[in-house]
């Protein structure tokens, strides 16, 4: 295929995929049929969330066969049509994988009900979980799959993927040696991916990959450099501001991957030990990246789960993140004190700056100029899109659209710009997440940790932070978010006060800032290393947790802070 | 074509493997040539697909490592050339030294107590053998503080 059509291929591909989502979505409720008598219910867990695929049947006394048949829809509900009238003695039977079967009498005024109005609806319907051996099995699969990416023995995407596939062969391939070992088919488990998550990486990857050729973050670091007149104690703040700024709106790992190289370079010219810059701006790209929805993919997944827009994260995140990223600051000045002053010899300084300045350069400025017009046009459609009930998978795939036809990119570099790795990660992350959600592992954690937390909002906040936070500097924090979303969901619910979606920023707050604990806590901590490994300045494990954690402990302290005073104290708002 | 190769990795570790081969450079009169091997190993599980972009970033990071050494070498009045390289480090510098028909190869002594050294005490004296039977080169080690 040549290059032309491969372009307009993909253009049309991103086009197609904004419009599709664009499209309102179908009420799920099924249409109620209008003759016959109807009834109808609603089949929920112990968490309170819909059960899908429940077989519902109405029988009558002595029928061996059902009078009527439904299977409950995604948001619960079901209807039976009875195209006879209604016997003295019927009993519904609901059975459902996963789950207690159930056997409902309807009682005398249900039925007189039925009998006068030709419908009834019964009362909601709790089914209790069942525990089999597809539970333990799929437990097991999904730590595994934690363990596997954590040591790092395998590519986290074909850890998931070896999760995603363990899970299908066990079902399809067990299920006729045991109906126990049945988790869910093909198309119940892509139930569980959530593609405006897909969409919304996919379209930033494009975004992404348009501004890192420009030179622009090498263009930043220099000119930081020169704002602070070589003085390292001003210095080190302005590049932490310029990653965190750039880590709010493209990933982690991008923003450490671009500024690392140029950091070490300025830090050679000016004789100082790299990590001096290095560590400060790597644990200020895991505490600001979490300022917007699109910072990284952890906000990605609690946005799309938790239903919270880009400004409900600017508002009630930016601020404690502000707060946080103002106590970083003073650490590292406090804890790097006494390097902060250059050691080059002046001559070979000139040079090595002169080389510099001549390195910094925006690199393509037309392009730099688009992308800059084309990503103020989708922040303003982030900000806004709330209000036009734009997705944000949308906005990026229209803004991947609009660089793609404007600039005219090499085709095939954009193509290998995607990330294919990233989103076969995500969808088998989803499949086996969805996995132990299906067979009840969630429902029990939140089942546990509902009954620890009670009804106490404070308690709450401060668990779900810090539990996230200190996992995550072990657990890899997208699995462990993907997994915790659930349980936050339940809890947000049933916690008086949680209802304004605080659990969801104290999961982003907790799984994004837990990655300063240390060098494996995330992977823009890995790749910083790998750099500066390069340019001959290691940064050990020893090293990294002795600068990092303590960092984690004032961040995450302030930015709970922030979290107590804006949704306990100044009360009254919310998502 | 002959020399002095020096294979250079940046940091305070590379500050005597520079001074040794300007040293050398002075005792002998052979020219000196420092190589940097750009090796992004690291990246192989990163969730990341901008490969090309981060190269072109650590060729300039080696360009700059080695346009130190070579400020260096030339404030004590040796002239050096720089070579920045892609790929397997071992192969790349041996590929070098091959190329310009290396008399000495200074290089820094690994630590090879670090999980992710490329180095293990085999595999370094399997390198030093290869490169003296292949291109005649005499491997120097010098010790950290030498110089």
């Amino acid at each position: 295929m040549n290059k032309p059509v491969r372009f307009w291929g993909l253009a049309m591909v991103l086009m197609l995929t904004a419009s599709l989502l664009l499209l309102p979505r179908r009420a799920s409720q099924a249409q109620a049929p209008t003759t016959g008598w109807l009834v109808t219910g609603f089949i929920l867990d112990r968490q309170g969330t819909a059960v899908q695929g429940a077989q519902v049947n109405l029988m009558g006394e002595g029928d061996q066969e059902p009078l009527a048949q439904a299977v409950s829809q995604a948001d619960g509900w079901f209807t039976l049509v009875l195209s006879k009238a209604p016997a003295s003695d019927l009993s519904v039977t609901i059975v459902r994988e996963h789950f207690e079967e159930i056997l409902l009498h309807l009682d005398e005024a249900t039925l007189a009900t039925l009998r006068s109005s030709g419908s009834v609806v019964l009362n909601e319907i709790t089914l209790l979980r069942r525990i089999n051996l597809s539970f333990w099995i799929a437990a097991l699969i999904f730590a595994s799959m934690l363990m596997l990416i954590a040591v790092g023995k395998l590519h986290n995407t074909l850890a998931a993927l070896l999760g995603a596939t363990t899970i299908f062969a066990v079902s399809y391939l067990g299920r006729p040696l045991s109906p126990d070992l049945y988790i869910f088919d093909f198309a119940g488990a892509l139930r569980f991916v959530d593609w405006n998550v897909i969409f919304l990486i996919m379209g930033m990857m494009i975004v992404i990959a348009t501004v890192e050729r420009t030179g622009i973050f090498q263009w930043l670091a220099f000119s930081a450099y020169k704002l602070s007149g070589g003085r390292i104690w001003l210095l080190m703040p302005i590049l932490m501001i310029i990653t965190g700024v750039a880590s709010a709106f493209l990933d982690n790992v991008t923003t450490m991957l671009l500024m690392t190289p140029i950091t070490v370079q300025i830090a050679l010219a000016m004789g100082i030990n790299p990590l001096v810059l290095l560590m400060p701006e790597v644990l200020a790209s895991n505490v600001a990246g979490i300022s917007t929805l699109v910072g990284t993919p952890t906000n990605i997944l609690i946005g799309s789960y938790g239903k919270i827009s880009f400004n409900n994260f600017l508002t009630n995140l930016t601020p404690g993140v502000l707060l946080a990223m103002l106590g970083l600051t003073l650490y590292v000045e406090y804890i790097y004190r006494k390097a902060l002053h250059p050691q080059q010899e002046e001559g070979i300084a000139n040079l090595l700056l002169e080389s510099l300045a001549e390195r910094a350069r925006i690199t393509e400025p037309a392009h730099l100029k688009k992308a800059g017009v084309v990503g103020a046009f989708m922040l303003v459609l982030f900000i806004t899109g709330e209000h036009l009930h734009l997705l944000p998978a949308v906005t990026a795939l229209m803004g991947a659209t609009a660089l793609l036809v404007w600039i005219r990119p090499d085709i095939e570099e954009m193509i290998e710009a995607v990330d294919w790795t990233t989103l076969v990660f995500f969808i088998t992350l989803f499949i086996v997440v969805g996995a132990v959600q299906e067979v009840g592992l969630i429902s029990f954690i939140a089942d546990g940790i509902g009954m620890l937390i009670g009804e106490n909002l404070l308690l709450a906040i401060l668990a779900v932070t810090w539990l996230s936070a200190l996992l995550s500097t072990v657990i890899a924090n997208i699995p462990f978010t993907a997994a915790m979303l659930p349980v936050i969901g339940y809890l947000t619910v049933t916690v008086p006060g949680a209802q304004s979606k605080v659990l969801f920023y104290c999961l982003s707050i907790g799984s994004a800032m837990g990655g300063n604990g240390s060098l494996i806590g995330a992977s823009a901590n890995m790749v910083t290393a790998g750099i500066a490994e390069r340019a001959g300045y290691p940064i050990t494990y020893a090293h990294f947790m002795k600068k990092g954690l303590p960092a984690l402990f004032i961040t995450v302290g302030l930015a709970s802070l922030w979290l107590i005073v804006r949704f306990t104290i100044l009360t009254n708002g919310g998502a | 074509m002959s020399g002095i190769v020096c294979a250079v990795r940046g940091g305070p570790a590379s500050k005597s493997t520079i001074d040794r081969s300007i040293e050398l450079a002075k005792e002998s009169g052979l020219a000196l040539y420092f190589i940097y091997v750009v090796n992004l190993d690291f990246l192989e599980y990163a969730i990341h697909s901008t490969v090309q972009t981060i190269s072109q970033q650590m060729e300039n990071m080696g360009e700059f490592i080695l346009l130190a050494a070579q400020a260096t070498a030339n404030s004590k009045g040796i002239k050096a050339q720089t070579f920045v390289r892609h790929g397997n480090v071992p192969k790349e510098i041996s590929r070098l030294c091959h190329e310009i028909q290396a008399n000495y190869l200074v290089l820094g002594r690994p630590n090879i107590q670090r999980e992710d050294s490329l180095f293990t005490e085999k595999r370094l004296a399997e390198f030093i053998q290869g490169v003296e039977e292949q291109t005649g080169a005499t491997v120097v080690l010098p010790e950290p503080g030498e110089s």
